[in-house]
C-alpha cells in the first residue's frame, strides 16, 4: 500500500488506472482537465493499456463511452458542468442501454454568469438520467468510489452506468494524503476486465439499444431501469462490505457524524461536509446536540437510510449547494419527501442554500444555519430557502455592482 | 499505536504514526497563503510546503486557485498543516502566514494580498528590503528578503521562485527538516519533468533560502479561526439589470491596471517602423493604437506583455525589456 499526496483529479485518474479501464474517450473541460491529462500521459507511456481517444465534444464522448461499454470494454469518462449538460441527451440514452461504465463529474457552477467554482447544479441535473450517483467528500473517497462504482455498475443485478462526483477546486485541485490500494487487491475486488462478457461478436449479430415505438414496451424498459437502479442499494452495501474487508475503509450510502444523540441534524453533500464536521465539533463543545448527515449516494436516493437516521429528531436543516429557481434547494425537497414516511417526524425542517459557484461557507454561516433552525417554531410552513451570504461578501458584491454601473442599494443591505 | 509504510510517487519509504499522525502535543494548525504572478511558481511553492509537511508526518492540504488568468496575472495558492486531521476546505481568507512573491502585488486591490491581514502572524515580502512600504498592519513578524536576487544567483532566472518560496514557507513554519525539504523539492521538480541539473540547482536555491531565514512564531489556533464576527444578510429582489450579470458603465475596464501583469515589455523601434499596423491588429488586448504621427503606440497600463506584437512584426522592429520590479 502506498500513501502519497494526490489532487482529487489525480485520485480520479488513479481510480481509472487501478480499475484497468481500457477505453477512455476524452474531452477536456476545466476543472476536470487534469484527469484527462494524467490518463493521456499514462496511455502514452504504457502505464495504462487500451485506447485513449480525443473526441470533438462531450456529446460524442458520452456516445463513444456508451458504445464501448456495450461492446464489453471497461470504460472511463470524465466531464464537468456545461460539458455534462452538453452530454445530457446521451446520458439518458446510454443509461437506457443498460451498459456499465464510470463517469466522473467535477462539479462546477452552471452558466450564466459563467464561473469555474463548484456547486452541485450540474451533477443534480443528471439525477433523473438513470445514472447511479456517488458524491465524494475527500480525495481518498474519489478514488475509492470509482473502484466501488465499477463493482456496482458491472453487477448483473444492476448493469447501469455510475456517476462519481467530486467538487471542482475543493477536491479537483486540492492535494491531500491518499492511500493507493494494491493493484492485486483491486483486481480481486473487481472482475478482471478481460473476463467481462463481450457485448458484440462479428460471428453473432445482435442489436442493443433498439427503438421501441409502442408505449407498453417503452414503459417496461424504463421501469426496468428504475428497478436496476433500486438494486444498487443492495449491491452497494455488498461492495462497501468487501471494500472495507480488503482496504480498511467503509463508505456507506449516507455518512453520519455525531448522530447518536443528536437532536438537530445538518444534511450536506460533497467536500464542504468536512467544514460541516468542524462546525458540529464546535457546537458539541458548547454542549449542543447536533450531528451531521452527509449524502454520499444520491441515486438511488437513500430513502430508508434517511428515514431511519432522521426519525425522532427534533430538527433537520438541509444545506444545498445548488438552487432550483422557483423551488429552492433540490436536496431539501428530496429530504422533505423522505420525512413524509418517517413514523416520528422532526417538527422543524429548514432549507439553506450556500456555497454556490465555489463561494465559501464560513463559520458565521454555519452558525446562522444552527441559530435559524433552533429558533424555528414547530410545523411552521416552509420558509426559504435562506441564501447564505455574509455582510462582508455582500459588500464585495456591492463594489462589483458599482463598478459595473449599478446602484445596488435596493438589492443589498 | 500502529504504524504504516508510505511511499509516494518517487518518494522514499517512511514510517508514520497512523493514529496521531505527526507529533502530539498542543494543537497545531498553520494556514499559509502564497501570492505571486502567473509563472512565478506559487502553485509549486505550495506543493513543496505540502509535500514537505507530508514527508514530516503532518496532516496537510495544498491547493492553488486558477481563473482565466495567464502569465503575469495575480495568482494564489494555499497550504494547511496540522497535527490533527484538516477539517477545512477552500481558499484561506485568514492566513497565519502570507508569502508574497512579487511586491508589486501590494498595489493591486484585485490580488487581495493583505486580505485577512489582521490575523496573519507573519508576512514575507520578496523584494528590496529597503524599499518604502504601505501600512501593513500589526503582526508578529515582517520578513523582507531579496528572493529574486537569490534565484538569479542560483538559477540565472528571475521568474522561477518556487523552490525558494516553498523553502521560505517551510522554514518559517518550522516543522519541516532540511532532509524533507530537499526530498519535497526533488519530488515536485521531477514531477514537472525538469532535468537532473535543473532539479539540483533548485535544491541548492531552496537550501540557500532555508538556511538564511529564521523560523517564526504563530498565534494560537483558537485566535485564528476563520469567519469570526461576520453575519448572514438577507437578499431581496433587484431590478432585472442589477439582478443580471450586466455591465452598464462603459469603459470601466480602464479601472483595471493589467499592465502590472507584464514581466517583459515590448519596445517599438519607431525609426524602423513601416506603419503596416499588424501589431495593432494582432494585439489581443487592443492595447496598441496609432499616435498623431501614424505610428503604433503601446498603452502601458493595459499591455500584459504577451509579446505577440514582437512575434508578428515583419521587420523584427519590436524589442523587449525586462520589467523593473521594486
Amino acid at each position: 500500500m502506498t500513501r502519497t499526496m494526490l489532487t482529487g483529479n489525480a485520485a480520479a485518474a488513479w481510480g481509472a488506472r487501478l480499475a484497468e479501464a481500457c477505453y477512455v474517450p476524452a474531452f477536456p473541460i476545466t476543472p476536470q482537465t487534469e484527469i484527462i491529462e494524467t490518463l493521456a500521459g499514462w496511455f502514452a507511456d504504457g502505464s495504462m493499456r487500451g485506447r485513449f481517444v480525443t473526441l470533438d465534444s462531450e456529446h460524442s464522448m458520452m456516445t463513444a463511452a456508451g458504445a464501448a461499454a456495450a461492446a464489453g470494454v471497461r470504460t472511463f469518462a470524465a466531464t464537468s458542468s456545461q460539458g455534462l449538460l452538453y452530454a445530457m441527451e446521451v446520458l439518458y440514452t446510454v443509461a437506457g442501454w443498460r451498459v456499465p461504465f464510470v463517469l466522473v463529474n467535477v462539479s462546477r457552477g452552471l452558466s450564466a454568469p459563467i464561473t469555474l467554482g463548484p456547486d452541485h447544479n450540474d451533477v443534480l441535473a443528471a439525477r433523473d438520467s438513470g445514472f447511479i450517483q456517488l458524491h465524494a467528500e475527500t480525495c481518498q473517497e474519489v478514488l475509492d468510489s470509482i473502484l466501488m462504482a465499477y463493482r456496482i455498475a458491472e453487477d448483473d443485478r444492476v448493469s447501469v452506468p455510475v456517476l462519481v462526483n467530486l467538487d471542482g477546486f475543493f477536491l479537483s485541485f486540492t492535494r491531500e494524503p491518499v492511500e493507493l490500494p494494491d493493484p492485486e487487491e483491486v483486481r480481486r475486488f473487481l472482475a478482471a476486465p478481460e473476463s467481462r462478457p463481450p457485448g458484440f461478436s462479428a460471428s453473432r449479430p445482435a442489436a442493443r439499444g433498439v427503438a421501441v415505438l409502442e408505449g407498453p414496451t417503452y414503459s417496461y424498459f424504463r421501469y426496468q431501469l428504475h428497478l436496476a437502479v433500486e438494486q444498487a442499494r443492495v449491491v452497494h452495501e455488498e461492495a462497501a462490505e468487501e471494500f472495507e474487508r480488503r482496504f480498511g475503509r467503509r463508505h456507506g450510502m449516507i455518512d453520519g457524524y455525531q448522530l447518536d444523540d443528536a437532536e438537530t441534524v445538518l444534511i450536506m453533500a460533497g467536500s464542504f461536509a468536512t467544514k460541516g464536521r468542524a462546525a458540529v465539533d464546535r457546537w458539541r463543545a458548547e454542549g449542543r446536540r447536533v450531528g451531521l448527515l452527509r449524502l454520499r449516494m444520491i441515486r438511488p436516493w437513500p430513502t430508508a437510510e434517511l428515514a431511519a437516521a432522521l426519525s425522532g429528531r427534533k430538527a433537520v436543516a438541509v444545506l444545498d449547494q445548488d438552487l432550483a429557481p422557483g423551488l429552492g434547494g433540490i436536496l431539501f425537497q428530496e429530504v422533505a419527501a423522505v420525512l413524509a414516511r418517517c413514523p416520528v417526524r422532526p417538527s422543524i425542517l429548514r432549507s439553506f442554500v450556500g456555497g454556490l459557484g465555489g463561494k465559501e461557507i464560513s463559520r458565521a454561516e454555519f452558525d446562522h444555519v444552527l441559530q435559524v433552525t433552533e429558533q424555528a417554531g414547530p410545523n411552521e410552513g416552509p420558509v426559504g430557502p435562506v441564501l447564505l451570504m455574509t455582510a462582508r461578501e455582500a459588500e464585495q458584491v456591492g463594489q462589483r455592482l458599482r463598478i459595473a454601473g449599478h446602484v445596488p442599494e435596493e438589492a443589498l443591505p | 499505536m500502529s504504524t504504516q509504510t508510505v511511499r509516494g510517487a518517487g518518494l522514499e519509504q517512511r514510517s508514520v504514526n497512523r493514529d496521531g499522525f505527526g507529533p502530539s502535543g498542543p494543537s497545531l494548525r498553520i494556514r499559509v497563503r502564497f501570492h505571486g504572478r502567473g509563472g512565478q511558481g506559487v502553485k509549486t511553492a505550495g506543493r513543496i510546503l505540502g509535500t514537505g509537511a507530508f514527508l514530516s508526518g503532518y496532516h496537510c492540504q495544498d491547493f492553488p486557485v486558477y481563473g482565466a488568468e495567464r502569465r503575469g496575472a495575480p495568482v494564489a495558492s494555499f497550504a494547511r498543516i496540522g497535527n490533527r486531521p484538516i477539517d477545512e476546505r477552500g481558499v484561506i481568507s485568514e492566513p497565519d502566514l502570507i508569502l508574497v512573491a512579487d511586491a508589486t502585488l501590494l498595489d493591486d486591490p484585485a490580488a487581495g494580498v493583505l486580505a485577512g491581514n489582521e490575523a496573519a502572524s507573519a508576512l514575507f515580502l520578496n523584494g528590496n528590503p529597503d524599499a518604502p512600504l504601505p501600512d501593513l498592519g500589526n503582526r508578529l513578524h515582517l520578513i523582507r528578503w531579496d528572493l529574486t536576487g537569490a534565484a538569479i544567483g542560483r538559477l540565472g532566472r528571475a521568474g522561477a521562485l518556487s523552490a525558494g518560496l516553498g523553502a521560505a514557507a517551510a522554514r518559517f513554519v518550522g516543522i519541516v527538516a532540511e532532509e524533507q525539504l530537499v526530498e519535497a523539492i526533488r519530488s515536485e521538480f521531477t514531477h514537472l519533468g525538469l532535468s537532473t541539473g535543473e532539479v539540483d540547482a533548485n535544491v541548492a536555491f531552496g537550501l540557500d533560502v532555508f538556511r538564511a531565514l529564521p523560523t517564526v512564531s504563530f498565534r494560537d489556533v483558537a485566535e485564528t479561526e476563520e469567519g469570526l464576527g461576520d453575519s448572514v444578510v438577507p437578499m431581496i429582489p433587484a431590478d432585472p439589470l442589477a439582478g443580471g450579470p450586466n455591465v452598464i458603465s462603459p469603459g470601466n475596464a480602464t479601472l483595471r491596471d493589467t499592465g502590472a501583469w507584464r514581466l517583459e515589455r515590448p519596445v517599438i523601434d519607431r525609426d524602423r517602423c513601416t506603419r503596416c499596423g499588424l501589431c495593432l491588429i494582432r494585439c489581443p488586448d487592443g492595447a496598441i493604437s496609432w499616435d498623431e504621427e501614424g505610428l503604433p503606440v503601446i498603452d502601458e497600463q493595459h499591455c500584459k506583455g504577451c509579446l505577440i506584437c514582437r512575434q508578428i512584426c515583419p521587420i523584427h522592429g519590436i524589442g523587449l525589456e525586462e520589467e523593473a520590479r521594486p
